[in-house]
């Protein structure tokens, strides 16, 4: 199956060309037949027509503005965000950011994150602080986090097995295991109120946890078929094998920390999403420290603008810091292989 | 019945079995590591997706369902059916139902399509200047376009409500133009309050458009950019070659070329489409079957007709992704 | 320690295809084995049979007399080297070697030992602490091949292993290998596309197409004295002329010439294209096309019954295009096929 295509080739030079036809019916040269088309000037000389010339003049601009405008859309309300939540009010055009001799104001982040005692906030959105090496960190932020982080555990457990399964081995049922394992089947509120019912006694965690994992699934799977797809897994693995390695020592000595561009890029996209997934959280919340897109979604419909503005930043922030980190193990920003 | 006249298909499932549990062969040998690959996906699947759908469905033609489920009765989906041929025009007005689920799922479908085109398009256009322009600061446009994707949908209601807002980026743009004052007029401030129906009206559904936008054109751009990926370029070169322009080359040669890669990104970007909620419980511009699912849920708690929508909207995802990649030259995969 | 490998009857099926049939060769202690054929004539799955990573359908593979049929590759201790290198990207050009030793739990001052030795013994001492990735084709491909010796194989197997590579450098690597095959004492499967290449490297080669061995012998028997009309055509270029054997002559139609062996009827005549002199007769035949190839001139001759012949002159003796040429054959250097 590896066989490269070629033609016998002479035994004493190498060179396989022009090999002679050996056999019998050799057509005699094509060019002494006088069969060709003449080179006689008929073919008329090129014309593109109106609508062609024109989408050449203004194709470019017209593709470059939209990418433009595009980029803007999406981008320039991130960064009005950003600013505003440390402005003093947004009543007009602009915030207002210098009041009272003050340039600028941490008052909204303060509230956001509930460092303000007297602040609501405390009490209804975080749910206390937990202090580590002496930072406080608001329970609902850092809560989150870990329950992102066991969703990526589950997600690299799962994740990674079934994309090597579907890259690597041909079997009966590879085309659905590998369509079920990149498209999510339900969405997030779907499935959440049906795993509420089914599994009414599981605490919040561990099914959010569980949620997160299945939901974020593809992205893991995508990412890490991704660096299996730019390797020779088959050679890679026969080789590690033919050396002596029984085959779950090869797959972990070998085929896993070749592929762990794709597994690291796999497992910070899916922390991050992990950590801001609303829909399922949403419905499957019922105690216990609040996941942080709640947290996001109670500043966004009840709170004063610029203190949402702040919430949203944290988690701006966050994205922030994971981009670069994604720009570290060569990827760029969350545009994993196909994204879902 | 002995153990003897076992039928062929339990002979052969023995045999399976025992050859994935103590294999003797090289192949038998793979069947047991792809075996131990795929199991941890499908246990999960099963546990965390398939038992709990198959219960949900089980309650929507359940008599009792709070406790325990018990009993058969249709009633659930005969509501929901009927509500759906209610809304069929023509055939509507014979039917004595409310029409609402039926609207809620034109809703969805109406919406998500135009949406997908939309998406799409632009998609297309990002993705084209991408991979064929030299554009200055390529990198940080990939990665400028790509950060929506890790915002959840309230976040992208927000953006809408920070460009259309009462104070928004460009509600003082349309102010200043005479306009309407805000996009949303059920977002009375800057604070979205979470009552009341969906406002329905053209400019607030404008709105919503644009909020699936924020979401969607990324994941459309992105799907696109592998399908531009694989294409040929020295056939795009051959054809400027032979005296095509631009715009010929991209209609004879790159267009047929991405085409699967399109179809492939018009069924993911569709089925996002369907499955957005958080924008819309925001931003409350128009009823689609994920709110309403919600709705139902919080008023009332009736848990059957939910289930239905549920099931019935399940039902319609897979059969759609399967039949579309089936039957159409969609590249999903890869 | 060199040993005998030996296939006995080896079938391979692949659902309804038939990519092996009924295969049975012997490598012999400390020979090389060149397989070669065509693309997809079944060579590559002889070779992962003889590997292990394909179960045959029938029959058995023995090393050394015990049998092997059903044991994992890594029990098998073969040295398999690919096309493709397959090296491993996350260790060093040591550690690559050192792979195989680790697995049978050698000391690691041992393992570093044999490392360097093989390392030295392949010119490439100085690439110890290199990354793999950042190696030449045929660097890499010495690295591929001192994994693969390290582990003191039973049997060297190796898929291709020239095929990546320019043509002056495959032949410094034809020559060097060979050698150093030669010298080690090892006994090697080499399957190449490429009977050039096998010609150069092996002991003795075996001919394979559509599953089945054509003919095994060493390269001159195989070149001289082909078994059949497919080894004719792939080995080497060849001219197969119909005749009739007869009175210890061969009859052409329109020449005679002495039979270089018995049986009479109708006979396929495989003549090779230096196997024709020019001069003296008893062909003629009129030159069609002419090539000059530098180390020799290919001529492409039409004789009186329209047959094209495929020969080879010295560049200072070469006829031109369109001249009438006299041909004597070189008779011990003709094989005789009977008509099939």
């Amino acid at each position: 199956m590896t066989d490269a295509p070629d033609r016998p080739a002479d035994a004493e030079t190498g060179t396989d060309l022009p090999a002679g036809p050996a056999d019998s019916d050799a057509e005699t040269d094509p060019r002494t037949d006088g069969g060709l088309p003449a080179m006689d000037g008929a073919v008329p000389t090129r014309d593109p027509g109106a609508f062609s010339q024109l989408a050449t003049a203004l194709g470019r601009p017209l593709v470059v503005g939209t990418v433009l405008v595009t980029v803007v859309f999406l981008i320039l309300p991130v960064l009005a965000t950003f600013a505003a939540s440390f402005a003093h009010e947004w009543a007009g055009v602009l915030p207002t950011f210098v009041r009272d001799g003050e340039f600028l104001t941490l008052v909204n982040w303060r509230q956001a994150l509930g460092l303000t005692q007297t602040d609501l906030g405390a009490q209804r959105g975080l749910g206390g602080f937990w202090t580590v090496f002496g930072v406080p960190i608001p329970v609902t932020i850092g809560f989150s986090m870990l329950l992102a982080l066991g969703g990526v555990v589950i997600n690299l457990l799962v994740g990674v097995p079934i994309a090597y399964a579907v890259t690597r081995y041909d079997f009966y049922g590879r085309g659905w295991l590998n369509t079920f394992a990149v498209l999510p089947v339900v969405p997030g509120i779907i499935l959440g109120v049906a795993f509420l019912k089914t599994y009414s006694d599981l605490p919040s965690a561990v099914g959010l946890m569980i949620g997160y994992s299945l939901l974020k699934a593809p992205y893991m799977v995508l990412a890490v078929q991704s660096s299996f797809e730019s390797m020779d897994l088959r050679q890679l693995e026969e080789s590690a094998r033919s050396l002596g390695a029984s085959w779950p020592r090869t797959f972990l000595t070998v085929v896993v920390p070749n592929a762990k561009t794709g597994i690291v890029a796999g497992a910070i996209v899916c922390w991050t999403l992990a950590a801001a997934e609303f829909n399922f959280s949403y419905i499957v919340y019922s105690s216990g420290p609040k996941p942080f897109s709640l947290f996001l979604f109670e500043n966004i419909s009840n709170n004063p603008f610029l203190q949402a503005a702040a919430a949203i930043s944290v988690y701006f922030a966050i994205v922030v810091v994971v981009t670069a980190l994604l720009q570290a193990v060569g990827q760029r920003g969350f545009a994993l292989g196909g994204v879902r | 019945m002995s153990t003897l006249d076992e039928g062929p298909l339990v002979a052969r499932l023995r045999t399976g079995t025992e050859a994935l549990l103590s294999p003797t062969t090289e192949t038998d040998r793979e069947r047991r590591r792809i075996a131990a690959l795929a199991l941890p996906f499908v246990a999960l699947a099963v546990f965390g997706a398939v038992v709990p759908l198959v219960v949900m469905f089980r309650i929507s033609v359940a008599e009792e369902y709070l406790t325990a489920t018990a009993g058969v009765q249709f009633d659930a989906w005969v509501t929901l059916l009927a509500s759906i041929l209610a809304f069929v025009p023509g055939v509507g007005s014979a039917v004595d139902a409310d029409p609402v689920y039926g609207e809620v799922i034109w809703n969805s479908l109406w919406f998500g399509a135009v949406t997908t085109v939309a998406s799409v398009a632009l998609g297309i256009v990002i993705a084209h200047a991408l991979e064929k322009y030299d554009l200055p600061g390529e990198g940080l446009l990939v990665t400028l376009i790509s950060f929506p994707i890790s915002l959840p949908g309230i976040v992208a209601a927000f953006m809408m409500i920070v460009w259309f807002g009462k104070t928004g980026l460009l509600t003082n743009v349309f102010v200043w133009l005479g306009g309407e004052a805000s996009l949303f007029p059920a977002v009375t401030s800057n604070e979205v309050k979470l009552t009341g129906r969906p406002s329905g009206t053209t400019i607030a559904v404008f709105g919503l458009f644009l909020g699936y936008l924020y979401s969607m054109v990324p994941r459309a751009t992105f799907l696109l950019r592998g399908a531009y990926a694989e294409v040929n370029t020295d056939a795009e070169a051959a054809a400027r070659a032979l005296g095509a322009t631009p715009w010929q080359t991209f209609r004879y040669v790159t267009l047929p070329q991405i085409r699967p890669g399109i179809v492939g990104a018009v069924i993911l970007t569709f089925r996002t489409a369907l499955a957005i909620f958080g924008t819309v419980l925001v931003l409350k511009a128009l009823s689609v079957v994920t709110f309403r699912f919600d709705q139902i849920l919080k008023v009332g708690y009736d848990l059957p007709t939910a289930s239905a929508l549920a099931g019935l909207f399940f039902f319609f995802t897979v059969g759609f992704t399967f039949l579309s990649l089936r039957f159409t030259s969609a590249e999903v995969t890869g | 320690m060199p040993e005998r490998v030996t296939l006995d009857g080896v079938t391979k099926r692949f659902g309804d295809t038939l990519a092996v049939d009924d295969v049975s060769v012997t490598v012999e202690p400390g020979e090389t084995l060149g397989l070669v054929g065509p693309s997809g004539c079944g060579k590559t799955t002889t070779l992962r049979t003889v590997a292990g990573f394909e179960t045959p359908s029938e029959g058995a593979v023995e090393f050394g007399g015990q049998e092997v049929t059903n044991a994992p590759p890594e029990a098998r201790d073969v040295g398999l080297v690919f096309q493709s290198y397959a090296l491993f990207d996350n260790m060093t050009v040591r550690e690559n070697v050192e792979f195989g030793l680790k697995m049978r739990s050698l000391p690691k001052v041992e393992r570093a030992e044999r490392a360097t030795d093989l390392l030295e013994l392949l010119d490439i001492g100085e690439l110890a602490d290199r990354d793999p990735t950042t190696l030449s084709g045929g660097q890499q491909q010495r690295v591929g091949l001192a994994r693969a010796l390290a582990i003191e194989p039973r049997v060297l197997l190796l898929d291709e292993p020239m095929t990546g590579l320019d043509a002056k450098l495959k032949s410094r690597l034809q020559r060097e290998i060979g050698s150093l095959l030669e010298d080690l004492d090892v006994t090697a499967l080499y399957v190449t596309h490429d009977q050039a290449e096998a010609m150069v490297m092996c002991d003795r080669i075996a001919v394979m197409n559509d599953g089945t061995i054509e003919q095994v012998g060493t390269p001159d028997e195989v070149y001289e004295r082909p078994a059949n009309d497919f080894v004719a055509d792939f080995v080497g270029t060849s001219n197969r002329l119909a005749a009739t054997a007869r009175d210890g002559r061969l009859d052409f139609g329109h020449a005679t010439a002495p039979a270089p062996n018995g049986d009479d009827g109708e006979v396929t005549v495989v003549v090779r294209p230096e196997a024709f002199e020019l001069g003296g007769g008893p062909f003629s035949a009129t030159v069609r096309e002419r090539f000059y190839l530098g180390e020799h001139v290919r001529a492409v001759a039409e004789l009186p019954d329209g047959e094209s012949l495929t020969l080879r002159f010295d560049p200072t003796e070469a006829p031109a295009a369109g001249e009438e040429v006299s041909l004597a054959l070189d008779t011990d250097r003709v094989h005789v096929l009977p008509e099939p």
